[in-house]
């Protein structure tokens, strides 16, 4: 395996990591070789449809990653340290202390036994080890930070007392009161309805502002990627399709899958009857098509896309796995004989195999 | 909280009116009664009919009914209110109320028994999911469910008892010490021992069930997501939530204990209620019987107002 192209001042590493799942049915390779890097206190937006495996992405990095899943290759780099070979308990060291993760589900993520100011507090005596009493008045402090009004009072509150947006305050305060280096956000804002993931989103991004640190902001929603990213990563089917800064991946996108998500954000002022959307659905994860993953599904599909195209990059800082052109036109390839050719010569342009 | 039980008991009135109908219909409609067994040739048909005076048996069952439902309440004071047993002529009150220690004390035995091994074990089993142990765990409480109480109680007496003479074969107290707590305790070992093990065989599994549904759940992944031990996040996070629905299902099963230790009350005869229930049926005692059906009625509804408020006391969703 060949390195990506290696950037100076990275706080999170991940370089070909596998995590495969072991069912009755066979192997569902959920994360299949995926790199990518973010820097200290950027914030990387990941892309991509149901099931294209950025949870379990994200669960890796915090080594979450429960039977019959496992991770079966690659390395995870926090600064200087190989998080996957710290033993359990200096991984849970690392865990809700320098990388923090707030979920999909503020509904259920909470502990609805036990009042919201005592499972932040939890975390904040476990990492910086003050006493409980001095960790429930950090936790209240936390909890105005989030923009919760009358926060003494919400702490002693169960999560059943809160709404969902209140919640996923609650989540952030939580995530937040340790100071992470890192947070990884799966779907903050998925099941909250519109205002209140507006006032979500703005409080993630004051916050970025006031604590410096860097965020993998996990969401199928470009405008929430627009918003908020300063690089983006799209995954398709376990593996990066294309990968650059946020402007560029809105203004030139290069792989047809990034094309066809775009295409199917409603814009404004825009006289389109119909929004445009990715035809077919997304392979079965035990039975996947041979060559490239979309091309079943490709408005682009072409002789050549049979062979699995590999991770190119088509422009500095621009990653690609498409067979392509940098300029978007189809090879110029004719013959069976030419085409291997071309499949050698792209394999030495490869980032990554 | 108090005004919701207070509602609760006044709302079990017509249903404990209902069962007394229902019970006592029931056992006076079936056939026969119990001085067919004195029916012979050596006994006057004119003595039978005598003792069917004696205990009201002669007059229509609606009377009958009332008069037996009338005296009833009064059993706090006059402990003739339940009328007499056909088998010995004693006051039912009395009969039942003198065995009510010994059931409580086997009872309560086994049940805190069963609680303090199932719950581990469950635990065990579901943290452990798929381990060895929870395969050799799974093997022996799926043969514990299945054996038969009584098979199980007498089992246990021929090695425990009759072999290795370990513990006595029947009884509460060595005649003669009587009230001594180390032999009662020597008498409690098997009986116990054989409610326990039914007990730790399914309860093991509803806590392994429980446990295993709740570690699960996301706000699982949040503890670990923390950083916390594993151990925390099992005995704090994920063991009060598991035993929301087994201390809920532990309220509604009160009142089958009564008829579960029958069984073993009989195989070791345990002087306790379900002893005296089981005789009394198949000697067609009536006034035992319904006294009986009566006082598993209020269990029922007891039982089930218990569970509703430990439901409240467990989880803070729950609010009357
Ligand atoms: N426990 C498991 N056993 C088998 N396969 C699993 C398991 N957990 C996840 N997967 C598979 O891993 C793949 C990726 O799942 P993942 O949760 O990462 O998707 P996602 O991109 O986060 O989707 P979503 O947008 O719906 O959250 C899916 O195809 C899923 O079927
Ligand atoms: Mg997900």
């Amino acid at each position: 395996m060949t390195q990506r192209p290696t950037r100076t001042g990275e706080l999170l590493s991940i370089d070909g990591l596998k995590t495969h799942f072991y069912t009755q049915d066979g192997v569902v390779k959920a994360v299949d070789g995926v790199s990518f890097g973010i820097r200290n206190g950027e914030t990387l937006g990941v892309v991509g449809e149901s099931g294209c495996g950025k949870s379990i992405t994200a669960l890796s990095v915090m080594r979450l990653i429960e039977r019959p899943g496992r991770i079966v290759a690659g390395s995870i780099r926090l600064a200087d340290r190989d998080l996957l070979a710290l033993s359990d308990e200096e991984m849970r060291d690392v865990r809700g202390n320098a990388i923090s993760m707030i979920f999909q589900e503020p509904m259920t993520s909470l502990n609805p036994v036990y009042p919201c100011g005592d499972q932040i507090a939890e975390a904040i005596s476990l990492h910086e080890g003050i006493h409980r009493r001095e960790a429930g008045d950090r936790a209240i402090e936390m909890l105005s930070q989030v923009g919760i009004p009358d926060a003494k009072r919400r702490a002693r509150e169960y999560p059943h007392q809160l709404s969902g947006g209140m919640r996923q305050r609650v989540m952030i305060a939580m995530a937040l009161s340790t100071n992470p280096e890192l947070l990884i956000a799966d779907e903050p804002t998925t099941a909250l309805d519109v205002t209140i993931q507006a006032q979500i989103l703005e409080l993630m991004k004051a916050l970025r502002e006031r604590n410096r640190m860097a965020i993998m902001l996990i969401t199928h929603d470009l405008g929430v990627i627009a918003e908020m990213a300063d690089d983006v990563v799209v995954m398709y089917s376990g593996k990066v399709v294309e990968s650059s800064d946020v402007n560029t991946v809105f203004e030139q996108p290069h792989h047809p899958y990034t094309k066809g998500l775009l295409a199917s954000i409603p814009r404004l002022g825009e006289k389109r009857h119909r929004l445009e959307v990715i035809q077919g659905v997304v392979p079965n994860p035990l039975n996947l098509p041979k060559g490239c993953l979309f091309k079943r599904r490709c408005p682009s599909a072409m002789p050549v896309c049979d062979t699995p195209p590999p991770l190119q990059e088509i422009q500095p800082g621009h990653l690609s796995r498409c067979w392509l052109t940098p300029a978007g036109e189809p090879p110029e390839i004719g013959a069976d004989a030419e085409a291997e050719t071309a499949v050698a010569a792209a394999a030495a342009l490869t980032v990554e195999a | 909280m108090a005004r919701y039980v207070v509602r609760r008991l006044i709302q079990a009135i017509p249903i404990i009116v209902g069962i007394s109908i229902i019970a006592f219909f029931i056992v006076y409609s079936a056939p026969g009664d119990p001085f067919d067994r004195f029916r012979s040739n050596k006994v006057s048909p004119e003595v039978i009919a005598n003792l069917r005076r004696v205990y009201g048996l002669d007059q229509p069952l609606p009377i009958q009914f009332v008069k037996w439902f009338t005296a009833f309440w009064s059993f706090p004071f006059d402990n003739t209110a339940w009328g007499f047993s056909i088998t010995d002529g004693l006051p039912v009150r009395d009969k039942i109320f003198e065995r009510i220690p010994s059931t409580l004390q086997l009872m309560g035995t086994s049940l805190i028994l069963t609680i303090i091994i199932a719950i581990p074990v469950g635990i065990l089993g579901a943290v452990k999911q798929y381990s060895i142990a929870d395969k050799v765990i799974a093997v022996i409480t799926t043969i514990g469910y299945a054996l038969p109480t009584f098979w199980l109680g007498i089992i246990l007496r021929q090695i425990f008892a009759q072999q290795l003479d370990l513990f006595p074969l029947f009884g509460k107290y060595t005649f003669g010490k009587e009230g001594d707590i180390l032999d009662l305790l020597w008498h409690l070992a098997l009986p116990a021992m054989t409610i326990t093990i039914v007990g730790v065989a399914g309860w093991s599994r509803y806590m392994r069930a429980s446990m295993l549904e709740v570690l699960r759940a996301d706000y699982i992944r949040t503890a670990k997501a923390k950083g916390l031990a594993s151990s925390r996040v099992i005995f704090k996070h994920a063991l009060r939530n598991a035993l929301i629905p087994i201390v809920t299902l532990l309220g509604l099963t009160i009142p089958t204990l009564l008829a579960g230790a029958a069984i073993t009350e009989a195989v070791f005869s345990w002087p306790g209620l379900g002893y005296l229930g089981v005789s009394a049926v198949t000697e067609r005692d009536y006034p035992v019987v319904l006294a009986f059906a009566m006082i598993g009625g209020a269990m029922v509804i007891i039982g089930n107002l218990l569970a509703d408020i430990l439901y409240a006391v467990v989880d803070p969703r729950i609010k009357y």
